[in-house]
């Protein structure tokens, strides 16, 4: 056992790190009404994908780095730091749903096109009131031949305007299964949400009579999966910006002068921040732990990726809404960086079960565990 | 990185617990020449021991149903002892090691006041040199174990000129030496006698006793304050030990009080806290083994540990209603292995306002972290600066 970050994980982290700092530029967005568009969303996909982060969770034998969930987790933390505007999330959860559900031949043919950064996915999973776990849709899926056909909606699906193509958890005889259908194709329908987080993209898809490709018929065993990953990536992004947000809050506090001192010697937010320091580590410690236990297949691997979504969200909403209250009202307008935080954090929070429902979900973990 | 702990089948695990086998009724003595009481120390004490094998110790210590060393010999275990390794001659470490390390001789700590523990630093406590003795004169409090200790860590102003941190310097007394009078003073629980008064009235101490020079009082107490030890088995509510979340959830599973959405969310929060903290012990450990000084980091998991034992403790309490305020009746189930005092809820509820008291208050923690580890500024001391015993007179006190 050693609980220290190695030398190449540190190196993996920095490297993002400097890559982020260097690119993502923010500033566009801080004009009421501007979109991702303006801060050059799909640009970004070109610029990581030769970076070859898409292939990073991809096996070597489809051509991609064969790396693990640990070592995706340096990256998902500096993104989240950076709140990197790119459809990286939606392309994660399509490659996951194609390697856990996939066959042999569609992996040989999908994966190495995703690598290389050709081949942009999504994964349409949630439904309109908010569900995502199944088996349940508002999307169904009839056979039509050899051929399949997709008919109803999905909603809160990211990245989903940005996508080639979408992975859709459709039902079918009772059963959900995953089936995939060109985003361009007739008969898909796809609308941008005003999302309040206007650092991502959120769409609902409408089908009518669209045609798909099964992936698997039954997503029961395959989603959970799926589910385990995407909450150590929203884990992982509410870390990463978790520590920026006490970072800057602490700078101001040291430059913002009141009453003849910086504001930061006042033990109100002097304590406050001491406070979020303790969230910070808490949460790295989840994230990293959530990480490892997903890259050894642990038996206990969906606890702990449930633990960290679950803490590190509401660590996430108390720091960016103390970023706020520590710039004053500076740190209330569209034009700081704040209220980015400040939203990117409602919205991770809300994204596959808000705190409650997977606090709940633990207490289930642990009671089945003791019986 | 790597979270696998020590497996059951370690061969080193199963070396230690056929140790334990062979000793059922271990004496101190037994323990320290094993080097169990403190693995992680060098040798001749310990057993350069990496993270693994102390933890592997620390299980089987509980698992062969014995009290953890540093709950035993807490003040010299967790505080320190070490300091003598750093700062002490041979004939000192020669003298006081064995026989804290073997339990013979308990320890204690002189360092808070009447006048005010947070500002350690204000102490008034004197100790004069006269040939080869220093005079003792002053008063301490709150000494946990003072009456049942053989030696005392004593911090006291050898020289009333200095700035107030460089005037400080530290001894090991001698509990029993004339002009020492220790007085019990009754804590909230009503349940033990926890601490104590110490009254020091001309105790001569001889000057072989001073611990590392004139004036490092002030950096040695604090370096003590921070090495207590990675409280590692279990995240327990007390200062590491009594019941953990892990505990808490099991009972309020098995007394179906889970089913109270209220009470469910709850325990699930501290849960999830529990497993954390549990976390960054390990860490620690890690961090230490790696010859990562102990600094302002340790301030941290306690300002996490110390609210969230109160936390756990007050939940396991509300749910028992009316029935938890009735004295000695324990409705609430203990957790298996009880042998500590702490492991007893109901104690351990009424014991917990303590825990953000000693050892640094919650607010001196805070102040500690953000200055030191986020670079805030300073909160403002008008005492800090010139002679102390200037500070002392309120006519001539600095005007800010
Ligand atoms: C169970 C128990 C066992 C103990 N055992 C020992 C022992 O063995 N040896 C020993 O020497 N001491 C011991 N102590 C004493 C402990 O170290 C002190 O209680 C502690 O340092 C606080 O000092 P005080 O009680 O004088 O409170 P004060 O220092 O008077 O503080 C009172 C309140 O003011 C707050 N405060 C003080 N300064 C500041 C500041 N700058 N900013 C914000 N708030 C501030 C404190 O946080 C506290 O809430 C023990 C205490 C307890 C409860």
């Amino acid at each position: 056992m050693n609980f220290a970050l190695s030398d190449d994980h540190r190196m993996l982290r920095d490297s993002a790190r400097a890559f982020l700092d260097e690119e993502v530029n923010l500033q566009p967005l801080l004009k009421r009404g501007a979109t991702v568009e303006q801060v050059d969303y799909l640009g970004m996909w070109g610029k990581i994908a030769e970076l070859g982060w898409p292939s990073l969770i991809v096996p070597e034998a489809y051509q991609g780095l064969g790396m693990s969930c640990l070592d995706l987790a340096m990256i998902l933390q500096e993104m989240g730091r950076a709140l990197l505007p790119c459809p990286i999330s939606g392309a994660l959860a399509g490659v996951w749903s194609i390697l856990k559900g996939g066959s042999e031949a569609q992996k040989e043919r999908l994966l190495p096109m995703a690598v290389t950064g050709d081949l942009k996915l999504a994964l349409a999973v949630c439904d309109a009131d908010g569900t995502c776990d199944g088996p349940a849709s508002d999307a169904r899926a009839t056979a039509d031949g050899d051929d399949w056909r997709l008919n109803g909606s999905k909603a809160f699906v990211v990245d989903a305007a940005a996508a080639d193509m979408i992975v859709v958890a459709a039902e079918n005889g009772g059963r959900r299964g995953l089936y995939l259908v060109d985003a361009t194709a007739a008969g898909v329908e796809i609308e941008l949400l005003r999302w309040r987080d206007t650092t991502r993209q959120l769409c609902n898809v409408r089908f009518a009579n669209a045609s798909a490709e099964l992936i698997a018929a039954d997503d029961a065993e395959i989603w959970p999966w799926i589910k385990d990953r995407l909450l150590l990536v929203l884990s992982a992004e509410n870390a990463g910006g978790l520590q920026k947000v006490l970072e800057m809050s602490t700078e101001y506090a040291k430059q913002r002068m009141a009453f003849g001192r910086p504001i930061g010697a006042n033990q109100a937010i002097k304590h406050g921040l001491a406070e979020t320091f303790g969230l910070v580590e808490c949460s790295n410690a989840a994230v990293l732990y959530a990480a490892w236990m997903l890259s050894e297949a642990q038996p206990s691997a969906s606890l702990a990726a449930t633990m960290a979504k679950a803490y590190t969200s509401d660590a996430y909403r108390k720091a960016t809404h103390q970023n706020i209250q520590v710039f004053g009202a500076i740190g209330f307008t569209w034009e700081m960086t704040n209220h980015l935080y400040f939203k990117r954090a409602r919205a991770n929070a809300e994204m596959l079960g808000g705190t409650a429902e997977l606090r709940s979900h633990v207490i289930d973990l642990l009671m089945r565990e003791a019986a | 990185m790597d979270f696998d702990l020590p497996k059951d089948d370690d061969p080193r695990r199963l070396d230690v617990r056929a140790w334990f086998e062979r000793h059922p009724n271990p004496t101190g003595r037994e323990l320290f020449a094993a080097g169990y009481v403190v693995p992680h120390w060098p040798r001749p004490w310990g057993l350069d021991a990496d993270t693994e094998l102390q933890l592997i110790i620390d299980d089987e210590i509980k698992r062969a149903g014995l009290p953890a060393p540093s709950s035993v010999n807490p003040v010299a275990i967790n505080n320190c002892a070490q300091s003598l390794l750093t700062h002490g001659t041979p004939e000192q470490q020669a003298r006081f090691l064995p026989p804290a390390l073997s339990y013979e001789e308990g320890w204690c700590m002189l360092f808070s006041e009447p006048s005010g523990g947070s500002d350690l630093g204000g102490l008034r406590t004197s100790a004069q040199r006269e040939g080869d003795h220093y005079v003792v004169r002053g008063q301490k409090i709150w000494t946990s174990n003072a009456h049942t200790s053989k030696i005392g860590v004593l911090v006291a102003r050898t020289d009333p000129t200095a700035s107030k941190h460089a005037g400080l310097s530290q001894f090991l007394i001698d509990m029993d030496a004339p002009g020492v009078t220790v007085r019990p003073i009754q804590d909230m629980t009503g349940a033990a006698h926890e601490y104590n008064e110490v009254f020091l009235d001309d105790v001569r101490v001889p000057a072989d006793r001073l611990l590392g020079k004139e004036g490092e009082g002030w950096r040695l107490s604090n370096l003590q304050l921070q090495t207590e030890r990675a409280a590692l088995s279990k995240p327990g509510a007390v200062w590491g030990q009594g019941p953990s979340a892990r505990d808490l959830v099991k009972a309020l599973i098995q007394t179906g009080h889970i089913d109270d959405p209220g009470v469910r969310d709850e325990a699930a929060q501290l849960y999830i806290e529990g497993e954390l903290l549990r976390l960054l012990a390990y860490r620690a450990l890690t961090d230490r083994m790696n010859a990562t000084p102990s600094g302002p980091e340790a301030a941290v998991r306690k300002m996490l540990a110390a609210p969230h034992g109160q936390r756990l403790l007050d939940l396991a309490k509300r749910v028992q209603g009316q029935g938890g305020l009735v004295e000695g009746e324990e409705i609430f189930p203990l957790p298996n292995e009880s042998r500590h005092l702490f492991d007893n809820w109901d104690y351990a509820f009424w014991f917990s306002p303590a825990v953000t008291l000693g050892v640094g208050t919650q607010e001196i923690l805070k102040n500690v972290l953000g200055e030191r580890l986020l670079g805030l500024p300073r909160d403002v001391d008008p005492t800090a600066k010139g002679p102390w015993i200037d500070t002392q007179r309120p006519e001539l006190k600095p005007a800010n």
